[in-house]
Parts: C-alpha cells; structure tokens; sequence
C-alpha cells in the first residue's frame, strides 16, 4: 500500500463512523411537467375510458422513494430503462429540483438548500456518468479537467492542483504523464477512469455512479470495476451505483436496492436479494438474465407486457398488471387454478392477444372447458357473451366497444378488487442470509 | 453433422481503405453454419463481427471492401474470386450479380435483424405500411392480401392488438415491440438464414428475455438458421448451438457452445469468460484481461493476442497460428488458433516465457496519436 497520501481525508464524512447512514432519502418525489407543445395536456390511454384525456399530466418520475446509503457500502439500484433510477440519483444530487421528500447528507437537508450553500456541498458528492466521450470535455486537456472541480471550490493553489491531478491519474491506473492529453486519446475504458480520477479531485464522500461500465467492453468493464473497488476502499468513498446489468450490480454492491415505475420494490443484502427474492418483479428479473453457462437456464419465466405509463401509474402495487402472482380478490371463492385460468383470461383479453373465437372456443382455451364456480364464473360467462364471434353483432365498430365493455368488465371485477389494487404494500420480511433488514412491497408476505 | 452446410464462408477477408492505412477489419474467417442451427460469433467491439456479417451480404460500403475468400450460400456463390489473365484478381462469373444479390438472396433467402430498429424503421411511414410493402415486393403479393399478411405476421411475433397497431407509427412502438417488427419482417419471407446483428443489446433484461424466447419459438417453426452476432456471453450460452469467437479481425477459437463454456481451448476466450461479473453467484475478484484491444490497422505480429496474453511465450510474437482442429465434439471439430496446443508443433514448450511489460492500462489506445 502507497502512502494513504496528502490525498487524504481531512474533510470525509468525519463524525459519521462507517456502516452510519450517511444519506437518508425520506419520502422522496419527483414529477416531471409536461408542458411543452400544443397538445401537451391532450393525452392518450388506451386503458382508460374515454381514453383522451385533457389536462396537466405529470410524469412520476420517482415517487415516494425512502432508503438510506451508509457511509462506506456500495448501494446497488437496479431496474430497466424508465424507471427512474438514473433521475433518483441525479434529484439526490440536487441535480434536479426535488417535488417532495428529504434527503438528508450528514446532518443537512439537500432538497431544501440553495445557491452557495448547495455549491459548497457539492464537493462532498460527486457523480459519474454513463458516457465516458460526453462527459469530458473534447478541448481541454486531462489535467485541466481534473483540476476544474478543485479550482471551482477553491482548493490549493495551481501547482498543488497539478500535482493532485497528477496524483490521481496514478491512483485511477492513468499514467501521470499523459497530464498534458486530450480525452480523445483516451480508450473509452481510460476516459471513464479520468471521471473517476475527477470525481475524486475534491475529496468527496459520496460518489452517485450512473451506469459506469455499461458503455464498455466486458474486458474493460473488469478492469474499471477493480479500480472502484481500490479506490472505495483506500479513499473511504460510499457509492450508490446505478445500473440495469444485474451482474454488475452483484459483483459491486453490499446492499441492492430494485426499482420498478418510480418505486423501489425490494431492498435487501446482495447475498438475501439474489439468493432469496421476494419481490414477484425481483424474481422476474433474476430469471430472465442470461447465465453464461449453457448447462444452467431453461428456467426462464418471461414477464408479459410492459411497463404501464408513469404518468397514471397502477393502483397499489405498481407491478400489479403484470404480476405472475397478483392476489385472488377476496370477496370470491377460488381455487388456486381458476384463478390462474381467469388472471390469463383477463389479460388476453386486455392486450387482445388471440385471435377472435367463438364462445365454446374461449371456454376450452382459457378455462379447459370448465368456468369458475358462482359469481366469477358469471361474470367471466359475460365477459365471454361479448366477445366470442357467434354472439357479436357483425359491424366492426361494435366489436370495438364489446371488447372494451368485456375488459372494463374483468379488470373492475377482479384485478382492481385485489389487494394489490386496493392497498400499497410495504413489509419488512426475516432475512436468510446476513442480518439485514429485507424490504419487499409485495402484499404476498402480508 | 449434415451433409452440405447451408452457408460456406471461407477465408473471409474484408478491408477498410482509410487515409490512416488498411484497416484489416476481417482477416481470413471461416465458419459454416448448418440447416436449422444458431451460429454465434462473438467478440469485443472492433472484433470485426459486425463487419463480417454484412459481409455475408455484400453490404459492406466504401471504403470498405471485401478483398478475398469465398462465400457459398446453397451451391450458389454469394461472393468468389479468380485469378485473371493478367494476374489481377477478379470476380468469379458465377458470382451472383448486385441484381440478383438484391431479387433473390436479401430477404427472401437471407435476411437481416438489425441492433436499433428505431434505425432500420422509416419514422414516416406506419409500421404496418412498412412491413406490407416489404412483403408485396418480395413475395408478389397483392396490397389486401400482404396486409392480411402483415397483420399474421405481427400476431405471430407477439404484437398485441395488431390490427389497432399496424396503424401506428415506429415511435408509438417501445424498444421490445420495434424489435419484434423487426423479426416479423425478417421472418416475412420465410428466409433459410437470419443474420441477426446484435438484436437484443439495446433491450432490458425482460424484454431480451421475451425476444430470446419467441426467436427460440420462431426457430423451432420454421427451422430457421441464424448467424447471431452479440458480445454477450450469457446470450450465446443461452441461444447457441456453435460459436465462433472472433478477435481482431480472425476467428480464434470455434466450438459447439458447450465445449467452448466447459472446455475452453483459446487463452482469450478463457480471459474473457473469467473478467465477466456472473449473476449466478458471487465472485469475489474480476480478473480483468489486461490492456486493450490493439486496432486493425496495425495487428500485433504473430499471434494477435500475444500482447496480453497470460500464457504468452517467445514463440508467439513469431508465430501466427492459424485456426486447427485440437479436438472433437458431437462430430464437430473443436478449433483453436493458440500454439500451446500438441497440434501446432513450433515448440510453445520449449519457449520461453515472456516477460510480462509492465502493462499500464494506460498504454496509448492506438499507435497513431501517441503525444501531442
């Protein structure tokens, strides 16, 4: 080990001791306007009747988000695209403007400071971005841009700064001498080592990394997440690292937290996340990465549908409409397959994914030829009446209305009679590995 | 193994000319694939893979061009060369001409799945639009009949709602869905062989998961062959009956996909299956493979992955290795381009190791712009 160096921490996270939570989002919000354009209030929902709607939408972006980062961990986030993980981690970095919530970093309220007080703390959080070519700037030298974060908070004087830089560029693998280059002599792994090396310029505590690696090549990609991990543990640095590569997320985080439309579904220990999900969409997303290994797999439960819009999010649990396991209404009497048969039923018929039939057709195809007992069975049989082929009227339009009649039909009287629909979920479940606490909203464990 | 394979690729060689020098982007491949089988070729970005399967359809545009080899799809030559009178090489007359290329083989006989669909789909025009008028100009169809023809198609790749949807426009379509109109329209015409470039990289985990699943599906229907180019290793394990994995232009190791995961012949394959995050258990350390690939212009001497090879001695700055067979599975030969194997016979054992440069991951990218 070199010298822990004049790089040091004089200034790091001093009273709060590691495993301390250092960032504590609260209740968390942002909302995005939709305001530009002539129609921006005119909006489209198929699953809606009437399906235009006009007034101010807005965009949940993250909504409602609690958790907190302790100092010294790596919090993993994970979740595909549009699901607000990379806006979660810019509105902890006050990049955007907050809508509600607060974010608490060492004793201050982020959401709710400003101007040069939010300037100063800026060099205790710092960020790192996905595109390593975008985020360096082509004209200026490597140097000067690890030395632009120093010079704006003040720190050292112009031969201190160069020889700091200078210092870095060794710590993040660089070789010193190429102080003096352009970024585009760089290779992509190289120049998202320079972001690293100017994140840590200003000695910050917390280092918000979004999507790091994934413009890189796996080779590359190993080489840098090594360094992350040096350069974590010889500075102290807490990250929370962004990611969809749910191996990525593995190998780096201590604590992994999975988002889905706004929402963070499950938080646990990375060993309890992937070795005993919780979470219907936890599991979903587990089953479906593909091992490198041909001898594994063939276990893939794909996920039907997409993800619904975050302007009108569903009810309840947001995963509801696409949940394997979304809860019998309890008002009826099921047996476990009929359930199983009228949830595929509903949804077949929401997507319109078959072909028009005739109603014996529906009824073997769906149901194996017998429907559900007493008052789902009736109205499943109605739901039928409207659209099997040899009870429909024979204008086109009319089909149209009968299958939205058939859907509005299913969904208000089962999917929105669940739980699911009815009640947000949030538990707190006994973890298997570690000791950890283990969130999973999901009404299954109520 | 079947008898004929279905595409022939030999000694493959495409070359970029640039103001910099030849950039040797393809270097002397050669693979088959077979009726009904999925053949990935795999690599890091500037493998090559990309460049060699457009190859595959005569789609590479200046300044790039292919400069030799073979390629034999079905008997017919899709590409050849022969040496002239006058010692210049020329096409082969039974080389099929760009009009025949265009009628017969792109399309109806091989088709293309592109990365980005937001790409290859015209944003003007709607995605039903598109896809009809593919299949009346290929299929002879009339306009009512390729609609109908369109819509089975959509169903097919697993679009709900077609009829509404034909309607629509790319951008009302999300990644997944733009993707599946991508398969629907290269499965349109009941094409042998899909060339498939990189089709889920820009895809989620759940959506890759759906199309891998319903290409899967497809295949078993219509027994389609595929040539899958990807980077992603879990995805050839999932998907793949044969790999070839490519380096630098060159193939450097070819084998059925089990062998190629369980007993790994090439040190670069090797690197790279162990620099890979799994997300199947923890691992404690990466080993990354060190440096970078070195660029196309100016390959490394002997073998081209000497430079940061782990098992690298004297013999292989001299030696290029050409592609052997080192063993033998299920009836297919195991290749791999690496002279510690008995076959090579240049003495690897007798050589000595190299000593390791101390290789700063810093080293200049490309031997072009070194200073300032």
């Amino acid at each position: 080990m070199t010298v822990s160096s004049p790089l040091g921490s004089e200034m790091s996270g001093e009273d709060i001791a590691y495993g301390d939570s250092l960032v504590e989002v609260d209740g968390l919000k942002k909302y995005f306007n939709q305001d530009s354009g002539l129609l921006s209030g005119v909006s489209f929902d198929p699953n809606q009747f009437p399906p235009i709607d006009v007034g101010q939408q807005r965009v949940k972006a993250v909504d409602d988000v609690s958790f907190e980062i302790r100092r010294g961990e790596t919090l993993g986030l994970v979740g595909e695209s549009g699901c607000g993980k990379s806006t979660l981690g810019r509105t902890i970095l006050r990049l955007l403007e907050p809508t509600d919530g607060t974010i608490n970093f060492k004793g201050d309220d982020l959401a709710t400071l400003s101007g040069e007080e939010l300037r100063q703390k800026r060099s205790e959080i710092q960020m790192i971005f996905q595109d390593p070519q975008s985020s360096l700037d082509p004209r200026m030298r490597v140097g000067q841009i690890i030395e632009e974060p120093m010079r704006a908070h003040d720190m050292l004087d112009d031969e201190g700064r160069e020889e700091r830089a200078k210092e870095l560029l060794e710590k993040v693998g660089l070789d010193p001498h190429h102080y003096n280059r352009h970024p585009h002599a760089f290779s992509g792994g190289q120049r998202q080592r320079v972001n690293l090396a100017r994140a840590l310029s200003v000695n910050p505590d917390f280092i918000v990394c979004d999507e790091p690696v994934s413009a890189l090549d796996v080779s590359i990609q190993a080489q840098v997440l090594n360094t992350m991990e040096k350069l974590q543990e010889e500075f102290g640095l807490t990250y929370l690292f962004i990611a969809h590569d749910l191996s990525v997320i593995r190998h780096i985080s201590d604590r992994v937290a999975v988002m889905y439309l706004g929402n963070i579904v499950e938080l646990a220990d990375k060993e309890e996340l992937f070795e005993n999900p919780q979470h219907p969409y936890t599991e979903a997303l587990l089953e479906s990465i593909p091992v490198p290994d041909p001898r594994k797999g063939e276990a893939r439960g794909v996920l039907e549908g997409e993800v619904p819009s975050p302007i009108n999010p569903p009810s309840g649990c947001r995963f509801r409409t696409r949940c394997p396991r979304l809860i019998a209404p309890d008002e009826y009497e099921w047996t476990d397959e009929k359930w199983d048969q009228t949830r595929a039923f509903m949804r077949a018929v929401k997507r319109r994914t078959f072909e028009p039939m005739t109603d014996e057709e529906l009824r073997v195809e769906f149901f194996g030829g017998t429907l559900p007992q007493g008052e789902p069975g009736e109205i499943v049989e109605e739901a039928i009446d409207l659209i099997a082929t040899d009870h429909a009227s024979d204008e086109l339009e009319q089909t149209q209305d009968e299958w939205d009649e058939a859907r509005e039909l299913l969904l208000d009287s089962f999917a929105r009679q669940s739980i699911c629909a009815t009640e947000e979920p949030a538990y707190e479940i006994e973890p298997e590995y570690g000791t950890d606490a283990h969130f999973a909203a999901c009404h299954l464990h109520r | 193994m079947s008898s004929e394979p279905l595409l022939r690729v030999e000694n493959l060689k495409t070359q970029f000319f640039t103001d910099a020098g030849t950039v040797r982007a393809v270097d002397g491949i050669s693979f088959e694939v077979h009726e009904g089988e999925i053949v990935g070729l795999v690599g890091e970005s500037g493998a090559g893979k990309s460049v060699a399967s457009m190859s595959l359809l005569r789609l590479v545009e200046s300044p790039g061009e292919i400069v030799g080899g073979e390629i034999t799809y079905r008997g017919e030559t899709l590409f050849g060369l022969e040496e002239g009178p006058d010692g210049e090489l020329r096409e082969r007359d039974d080389m099929l001409s760009n009009e025949e290329m265009r009628t017969r083989i792109r399309g109806n006989e091989i088709a293309v799945i592109f990365q980005d669909p937001m790409e290859t789909l015209n944003p003007v025009f709607t995605v039903g639009g598109q896809l009809r008028e593919f299949i009346e100009l290929n299929r002879d169809l009339s306009g009512k009949e390729a609609r109908k023809e369109a819509i089975e198609m959509l169903r097919e790749v697993g679009i709900p709602d077609p009829e509404e949807r034909y309607e629509e426009y790319p951008h009302q379509f999300s990644g997944g869905m733009r993707q599946r109109v991508l398969i629907a329209m290269a499965l349109a015409c009941e094409p042998n062989l899909i060339i498939a470039d990189e089709p889920t990289t820009a895809l989620d985990v759940t959506v890759e998961g759906q199309i891998i699943d319903l290409v899967d599906e497809l295949q078993e229907k219509y027994d389609t062959s595929f040539v899958w180019v990807t980077h992603d290793m879990g995805v050839v394990a999932e998907i793949c009956d044969r790999v070839n994995v490519m380096y630098l232009g060159e193939i450097i190791e070819q084998a059925p996909v089990d062998e190629l995961f369980h007993d790994t012949k090439h040190p670069y394959t090797e690197a790279l299956l162990n620099s890979m995050p799994r997300p199947d258990r923890t691992v404690g350390e990466l080993e990354p493979i060190e440096g970078v690939m070195p660029e196309a212009i100016s390959p490394p001497s002997g073998c081209r992955f000497h430079p940061r090879c782990p098992d690298a001695r004297e013999v292989c700055q001299r030696v290029h290795p050409e592609n052997k067979e080192v063993a033998r599975a299920d009836g297919y030969p195991h290749n791999a381009a690496c002279v510690k194997h008995d076959v090579f016979d240049v003495g690897y054992d007798e050589s000595v190791p190299l000593d390791k440069e101390p290789q700063m991951t810093a080293s200049t990218p490309s031997a072009g712009d070194d200073g300032e």
